[in-house]
C-alpha cells in the first residue's frame, strides 16, 4: 500500500548495503532520528546570510538562556573558528537549516562569519592593499 | 387479601347434632297435630309427619353437606390463590434480579472475550445460585447475548476497518517523513528546493496527526514506536511539528528529564493536541507558552493560551467531553464537525494513565495541564545530549592519549573583548582612489558574490589545467635592461667617505644621477 521506495540522490558511503526495509505497519524504522521535524529546529524562516560551506563561524558570546539547544550547541563547537560545513556535520542538520540557524545568530551578534578566501587569477586589490599596510605598519 | 377460612377455633359439628334440631321441630309440629286433629285422621298425620319429618331431615342433611363441601371449596381457592399471589410476587423478583444482576453479568462476560454458548454453558462459573434458572429466562439470556454479540461485532469492524485505514495512512505518512528527511539532507544546499520540502514535510506531518487520532479513537495504538528514550525538550518540539501554527508555540523552562521510548508517541500526540487546541482558540498574533516542571507524581507539561476565557459552562463541557473520552468513546458520538482534539486527548489519557485537566489562565485564556507520569520517565541518557541534537557528534577523544588533568579553565571567548560597535574585519577603510572631486572613493571589500566567486576561481583552475594561457602563465615581458643599481654594501663605504670629509667626486656624482626615491609611486604601481 506504501508508494515505491526512494532512492538516495546522493548516497552515502555506509549505505551501500542494502537499507533494511522498514515494516509496512509503520513500526521499527529508524528511531535513531528525533522526533522533532526539520521546519521546527530551523524556525521561522526566512532571509539567509550569505553563507557558503566553508564560511568560517566564530563564537563572540554565551548562549542566552532563551537559545535553543541547537544554538547553544553551535556556540559551544564554535569556540573556535569551524567551518559551516563541520557544524552541519557534527549538528547532524543539513546545511539549509544551519544557515538559518546562523543567520538569526549573526543578527543577535552572537557568532561572526568570516568568507572564505577564494583564490583568483587576479589577486584582490583591497587584499594586497591590506597586506601592504600591515607591512608598513610593521 | 381476606381470608375466607373459618376461624380455626370452630370445631366440625357431628351432623346428628345439626340434625337434632330440625328433627325435634319435625317430631314436636307432627305431634302437635296428630293431637290437634279428631281421631281417625291421627294415624294419617301421624304418618304424614314422619314422612315429612324424614324428608326435612334429609335436604337438611343434604344441605349441610353442601355447605360443608362449599367451604371446603372455599379455603382450597383461598389456598391456591395465595399461592398464586406468592408466586406473581416471587416471579416478578426475579425478574428483576434477572434485569439487574444476571443478565449484566452475562454481558460482562461476553464482552471479555467468550461467545454466548460459552456463557450460557458457563453460567454457573459465576454464580452457583444461576445454575437452577429456569429454562425461559435461559432462552431469553441467550437471545440477548446473541442480539449483543452481533451488534458488537459490528461496530467492532466497522472500526477495525477505521483503525486498518489509519494504519495504512500513518504508514505512508510514516515512509514519507523518513523520505522528506533524506531528501533535505540530500537537497540541504539548495535553499529554495529546502523550503519547499520543508512545507511538505509540515504538511505531511499534519496528515499524519490526523490519521493517529483516527487510530486512538478506534482503539488502536499511536502510530510509531521510538526505541531509545527521547528528551522531553525533543517530545515538545516533536508535538510542535505536528500542528499547523507551531511558530506560535514557545518553549519555556523544560524540565531536563528523559521519556522512555515506549511512552514517547502517546506524549507527543497528546500535547499535540492540546497545543493544536491552544493555538486554534486564541488570537492568531498571540504565543502560546509551553513549560514543563517536574513534580512528585511526574512531569506537568503546562500549555497556556492567552485566547478566550473559559466560561464554567465551557468548561464543563469541555472536561464532560474529556470524561466521556476516558469512558471510551464511540466514533458516532463525535458528531457533524467533529472536535477531535478533547476526545484524542481523554483517550491516550485513561489508556496511559496520564492525567489533564482544563483551567482558565491568568492571562485571560485556556490552561491546559498534562500530568506524565514518572512510569513515562526514564533515567537512561538519551542517544543525543543536547535534547537530541548535536553534543553526540562533537569529535571524540576516546582512544587517544589521555592528556594531563587540569582544572577545567573557564571558557572564554577566542576574540578578545571589544565593543560590537568595532569591526573585527581588516575593512579599515583606506583611501587608495579619489573622485574628480576630490573626495575619497572607497571600494567595499566584497562587491562580487561568493558563489560568482567560487565559481571564477573553479574555472581559473580548470584553465589552468587544460593549459590554457592565464595571466600567470603568459611571460612576463621582457625586463627593461636594468638600471645599475649601487652594491647593498656601498653606502656604508659612501657614509663613511662622507664622514673622512674627504670628497669623493665620483661617489657624489653616482648618487645625484640616481632618481629620487617616491614613496607615493609604490601604490600606483598595483593598480
Amino acid at each position: 500500500m506504501t508508494p515505491p521506495q526512494r532512492r538516495r540522490r546522493y548516497p552515502s558511503q555506509e549505505a551501500v548495503e542494502p537499507v533494511p526495509k522498514p515494516t509496512p505497519e509503520g513500526e521499527g524504522g529508524d528511531g535513531k532520528r528525533p522526533p522533532e521535524r526539520l521546519y521546527v529546529v530551523a524556525g521561522p524562516d526566512g532571509e539567509r546570510a550569505d553563507l557558503d560551506l566553508v564560511t568560517l563561524i566564530v563564537a563572540r558570546a554565551d548562549p542566552p538562556p532563551s537559545a535553543t539547544p541547537e544554538q547553544t550547541a553551535m556556540l559551544r563547537l564554535t569556540t573556535a573558528p569551524l567551518s559551516v560545513a563541520e557544524l552541519s556535520a557534527y549538528l547532524n542538520l543539513p546545511f539549509s537549516v544551519v544557515t538559518v540557524l546562523l543567520t538569526e545568530m549573526l543578527t543577535a551578534e552572537l557568532v561572526q562569519a568570516r568568507a572564505p578566501i577564494v583564490r583568483q587569477a587576479l589577486p584582490d586589490r583591497s587584499l594586497l592593499e591590506a597586506v601592504m599596510h600591515g607591512l608598513q605598519r610593521l | 387479601m381476606v381470608s375466607v377460612q373459618s376461624p380455626p377455633g370452630r370445631r366440625e359439628l357431628p351432623y346428628a347434632r345439626v340434625l337434632l334440631l330440625p328433627a325435634i321441630l319435625m317430631a314436636a309440629a307432627t305431634g302437635a297435630a296428630a293431637a290437634a286433629v279428631s281421631e281417625p285422621a291421627r294415624t294419617a298425620v301421624g304418618w304424614c309427619g314422619g314422612v315429612a319429618m324424614l324428608l326435612v331431615l334429609a335436604t337438611a342433611a343434604e344441605a349441610v353437606r353442601r355447605g360443608r363441601a362449599l367451604r371446603d371449596l372455599r379455603a382450597e381457592h383461598a389456598r391456591h390463590t395465595a399461592y398464586l399471589e406468592r408466586r406473581v410476587a416471587s416471579h416478578e423478583a426475579e425478574m428483576l434480579r434477572f434485569a439487574k444482576e444476571i443478565v449484566p453479568n452475562a454481558i460482562y462476560r461476553l464482552r471479555s472475550g467468550n461467545s454466548p454458548g460459552e456463557v450460557i454453558r458457563r453460567i454457573g462459573d459465576i454464580d452457583p445460585s444461576y445454575r437452577e434458572l429456569p429454562e425461559s429466562q435461559l432462552k431469553v439470556l441467550q437471545t440477548v447475548l446473541e442480539i449483543i454479540d452481533r451488534e458488537e461485532a459490528l461496530r467492532d469492524s466497522a472500526q477495525r476497518s477505521f483503525v486498518s485505514i489509519a494504519r495504512r495512512v500513518q504508514a505512508i505518512v510514516h515512509q514519507q517523513n523518513n523520505e522528506l528527511r533524506e531528501m533535505e539532507e540530500d537537497h540541504g544546499r539548495n535553499p529554495e528546493v529546502f523550503d519547499d520540502l520543508l512545507r511538505i514535510d509540515h504538511g505531511t506531518a499534519l496528515i499524519g496527526r490526523l490519521a493517529d487520532s483516527i487510530s486512538v479513537l478506534g482503539g488502536g495504538r499511536p502510530g510509531r514506536q521510538w526505541p531509545d528514550p527521547v528528551p522531553l525538550y525533543s517530545v515538545l518540539r516533536g508535538g510542535m511539528s505536528r500542528i499547523l501554527e507551531y511558530r506560535r508555540i514557545k518553549l519555556d523552562s523544560i524540565a531536563q528529564v528523559n521519556i522512555r521510548g515506549i511512552s514517547v508517541e502517546p506524549v507527543i500526540h497528546a500535547v499535540a493536541e492540546l497545543m493544536d487546541n491552544a493555538t486554534r482558540y486564541s488570537p492568531p498574533q498571540t504565543k502560546v507558552h509551553v513549560t514543563a516542571t517536574e513534580v512528585q507524581t511526574g512531569v506537568a507539561v503546562e500549555i497556556e493560551d492567552a485566547g478566550v476565557s473559559f466560561s464554567e459552562e465551557a468548561r464543563n463541557k469541555a472536561e464532560g467531553m474529556l470524561e466521556r473520552a476516558k469512558a471510551g468513546v464511540d466514533l458516532q458520538d463525535l458528531g457533524d464537525a467533529p472536535r477531535l482534539g478533547l476526545a484524542v486527548v481523554g483517550r491516550l489519557c485513561s489508556q496511559f494513565n496520564m492525567q489533564v485537566s482544563l483551567r482558565s489562565s491568568a492571562y485571560g485564556g485556556v490552561r491546559a495541564v498534562l500530568i506524565v507520569p514518572r512510569e513515562m520517565m526514564t533515567e537512561e541518557p538519551a542517544p543525543g545530549l543536547a535534547h537530541g541534537i548535536g553534543a553526540g557528534a562533537v569529535p571524540k577523544t576516546e582512544g587517544a592519549l589521555e592528556g594531563p588533568k587540569r582544572a577545567p579553565k573557564r571558557r572564554r571567548p577566542t576574540s578578545p573583548r571589544i565593543p560590537a560597535t568595532v569591526s573585527m574585519t581588516d575593512e579599515v577603510p583606506e583611501v587608495t582612489e579619489w573622485t574628480a572631486g576630490g573626495l575619497p572613493q572607497r571600494r567595499s571589500r566584497v562587491k562580487i558574490p561568493l558563489s560568482q566567486r567560487l565559481a571564477e576561481q573553479a574555472a581559473a583552475e580548470k584553465a589552468e589545467r587544460e593549459g590554457k594561457p592565464s595571466i600567470w602563465s603568459t611571460p612576463a615581458p621582457a625586463p627593461e635592461p636594468e638600471q645599475k643599481e649601487p652594491e647593498p654594501g656601498l653606502w656604508v663605504e659612501a657614509f663613511w667617505n662622507g664622514l673622512k670629509g674627504d670628497p669623493d667626486p665620483a661617489a657624489l656624482t653616482q648618487q645625484t644621477t640616481e632618481p629620487a626615491r617616491i614613496e607615493a609611486d609604490d601604490e600606483r604601481d598595483h593598480k
